[in-house]
């Protein structure tokens, strides 16, 4: 008999999946581990392999279905076999094999399929990498033009690097646009942020046309934000606290950390302050099932990272049980992976608790929504020069930071949230407790 | 300098060897009064006598075998077959005790032997007569690989084996031997084993080539030039001693490597070029090196079909094309 294909499960909370290519067409053959299919869960696109070996004999859910877990989705067997007890709702339950051949012509095997661009994996010559190190720029900024996109020596040599500031690349690849375009005011041409934001909010030349309106079907991953930003508003009571943080010890501390040659960000002393909080306030460290409330033992602090295809939020393991150093190395790492899209399902799950923050960006203060299960989430906007009026009523200038806490009112009352957000400002005001 | 033919430049350097140390001789089938099927021991028995030009029965182990008992006596015997084939018939003789007898007498027993002849496509000789034998002869240790491309390295290659106290299998081909070249007549001429020659200057494609497909690749970089590639193309000129550091640097220049010969393609010499070119220079390659030689079929009698089964001038610019992703 036919060995089914199904919907496989790919991390804790995956319930379905969106097949978003088939890598093979009915009637190919097939290898054992050979790429088979992509699929997008609310997180991740993800390359499936095979898990037989044979003919394709049958594609049951085309691309563009959302297909539960463990569902059959293809048949693979030996040519000529007939394929029993189809589940596709569509479909009559004796579809044989030769009606199923004979409507589609097969691919060649030797035909290159291009799931190199696709999973956004760039792949170069070892000689393109060399010219691009060389040059000091990355390789993943070329544009390849060798087969099956792979970047050949030839497409570094013709790449123009823009230089950028971090900020720049930053707002650019957040609004989707190439900095090639963008004329630089910054010494020799380098694009600076102002210049990002003022290409950004040009019209551009497509505006000339007579279309009025652009029509982006919302993909997988686009699909499992909305419904997961969505169904948390819609789920759960969400209030929140704000207090306003002087982050002069932490600025002390990173300078020191940076004599020390020791590169550590505001956001890594934020998420380690935001886990030592949480374990001394497990009811904020919980989430709510059914009836019940679940209060982990562990805590999991996730952070928000823009990618250009959306949100995601990472996971570092047992947030409060590690160093600053050890959590300024994992961020740096899970930020990477994650723009990179080689973060897997079971990193971006088990989260306890989540910390956003917009201040690169210039945001002051915002309220960011629940992200479930989690009960609570932390949004960080900018830090800032400030006058504070101090104990002794003098005036003084202090680099100030919002924080701003969402809680689950059916899970946390306001009075603990507001404690469990007050011993976050504490530890950030005084990082020596930390130790 | 004079103008020459390959096989006659290959004659001249034996009678000036032979003029110059009695303790060299030359035999073989038919070298005599025949002068060889290709003439490059014409008239030599006129000037030497048949004691040092010497025709012998065929029967190649037994007259390689002979050569080996000469060497060691103290000559210096160049032995020609008529067909590089028949190496095939002595293979005990070549492998096991031309090739070892120095290692086993640690060293003391020096083998100045040469054994030479031709081979190869050209003459639709067919399967047993038309086959590139060089492959074998790199990869056992204990003998010396030369395979000269023009009349000029016939004559400098020739010369420096020869005067080697290691045996020395040196390859000549049937389709070079008309070939006519500059060649330098000076006696003590000789061109060093181990060192490549850049038979022509190039930045974006390196092609290693021997014997008659160091002319192909010329050809190949000229059309290639027509379309903006520029090829180098490098000639081992000694298979064993090989000269890595030339084809490596090349490489390193171009990015990409093209090995072409007449020699069958699987597990051919191109593919040891191949290998020691990806471990030395993996970082500098644009392309996977690529490979070309006679496809894996018994070579065809029918000069069409010799074609079809060997690598062709345009089969090579097709593969540089690849390379360079044009």
């Amino acid at each position: 008999m036919a060995h089914k294909i199904i919907m496989p499960k790919q991390g804790l909370q995956m319930t379905e999946g969106y097949i978003a290519q088939w890598l093979k067409a009915e009637g190919d053959m097939v290898k054992l581990g050979e790429p088979l299919f992509e699929i997008e869960t609310d997180k991740l696109t993800i390359t499936i392999d095979s898990t037989a070996e044979g003919k394709l004999l049958k594609i049951v859910r085309p691309e563009g279905d959302t297909v539960p877990i463990t569902e059959v989705i293809a048949y693979i067997g030996e040519e000529g076999e007939v394929i029993e007890d189809i589940q596709a709702p569509s479909l009559p339950a004796d579809v044989s094999v030769k009606e199923v051949e004979s409507p589609k012509e097969s691919r060649r095997l030797s035909e290159p399929i291009p799931v190199l661009a696709q999973a956004g994996v760039k792949y170069a010559t070892p000689r393109a990498k060399m010219r691009a190190q060389e040059r000091g720029f990355p390789i993943e900024s070329v544009d390849a033009t060798g087969p099956d996109g792979l970047i050949i020596e030839r497409d570094v040599l013709a790449y123009k690097p823009v230089a950028a500031s971090p900020l720049a690349r930053k707002l650019a690849g957040l609004g989707g646009i190439s900095l090639d375009g963008v004329e630089g005011s910054g010494a020799r041409g380098k694009v600076m942020a102002p210049d990002v934001r003022q290409a950004l909010a040009a019209p551009s030349a497509d505006d000339t046309s007579d279309c009025l309106e652009t029509v982006i079907p919302m993909d997988g991953m686009r699909r499992g934000i909305a419904s997961t930003m969505s169904g948390s508003l819609s789920a759960t009571a969400q209030a929140n606290h704000s207090m306003l943080v002087d982050m002069s010890e932490c600025v002390r501390l990173r300078e020191r950390m940076k004599k020390a040659e020791i590169k550590i960000s505001f956001n890594d002393i934020i998420i380690l302050c935001a886990a030592r909080a949480l374990k001394e306030h497990p009811q904020v460290n919980a989430v709510r099932q059914e009836d019940s409330i679940v209060q982990k033992h562990y805590v999991n602090v996730g952070m928000a990272v823009a990618t250009p295809r959306g949100l995601l939020v990472p996971v570092i393991m047992d947030t409060d049980k590690k160093s600053l150093r050890e959590i300024a190395g994992i961020t740096a790492a899970l930020a990477e992976r994650t723009k990179k899209g080689t973060i897997t399902p079971d990193e971006l799950t088990q989260g306890t608790f989540t910390v956003t923050n917009l201040g690169m960006l210039g945001v002051d203060k915002f309220v960011a929504i629940l992200n479930p299960p989690e009960s609570g989430i932390l949004a960080v906007g900018a830090i800032k020069k400030q006058p504070v009026v101090l104990e002794d009523d003098s005036i003084a200038v202090r680099p100030m930071m919002w924080i701003t806490l969402t809680y689950d009112h059916c899970v946390i009352d306001g009075a603990p949230a507001a404690s469990f957000l007050g011993r976050i400002k504490e530890l950030l005001e005084d990082p020596i407790l930390l130790l | 300098m004079s103008k020459k033919t390959y096989a006659i430049a290959i004659r001249d350097v034996i009678a000036q060897e032979m003029r110059r140390d009695e303790n060299v001789f030359i035999m073989g089938e038919d070298i005599e009064i025949l002068g060889g099927i290709f003439g490059c021991t014409r008239d030599l028995y006129k000037e030497f006598g048949t004691e040092r030009v010497r025709n012998t029965p065929i029967s190649e182990a037994g007259f390689i075998g002979a050569g080996l008992g000469a060497a060691c006596a103290g000559m210096r015997p160049i032995v020609e077959l008529m067909y590089m084939d028949f190496t095939l018939v002595a293979m005990d003789q070549i492998i096991n005790q031309v090739a070892k007898t120095r290692y086993i007498f640690g060293g003391r027993a020096k083998i100045p032997l040469v054994i030479r002849g031709q081979q190869g496509i050209g003459r639709g000789n067919a399967a047993t007569h038309s086959q590139s034998m060089e492959t074998i002869f790199m990869h056992f240790p204990g003998l010396k690989v030369a395979c000269p491309s023009t009349p000029q390295d016939a004559a400098g290659l020739l010369r420096t084996a020869i005067r080697d106290d290691n045996p020395v299998m040196f390859f000549e081909h049937k389709a070079l031997y008309a070939d006519k070249g500059e060649v330098n007549d000076d006696p003590e001429f000789m061109l060093p084993f181990g060192k490549a020659d850049i038979k022509r200057e190039g930045t974006d494609v390196t092609i290693v080539a021997n014997l008659l497909y160091v002319k192909r690749a010329l050809e190949a970089a000229k059309e290639l030039e027509s379309i903006g590639i520029s090829a180098e193309v490098i000639d081992p000129m000694t298979l064993v001693p090989f000269d890595k550091e030339t084809v490596v640097n090349s490489v390193k220049k171009t990015g990409r490597l093209v090995v072409v010969h007449e020699a069958h393609r699987n597990a051919g010499w191109g593919a040891e070029v191949a290998a020691m070119v990806t471990e030395e220079a993996f970082r500098y390659l644009d392309a996977p090196p690529l490979r070309l030689g006679a496809l894996a079929c018994p070579l065809p009698f029918a000069l069409n079909l010799e074609n079809a089964a060997t690598p062709q001038v345009a089969d090579i610019v097709q593969a540089a094309r690849q390379v360079c992703y044009r």
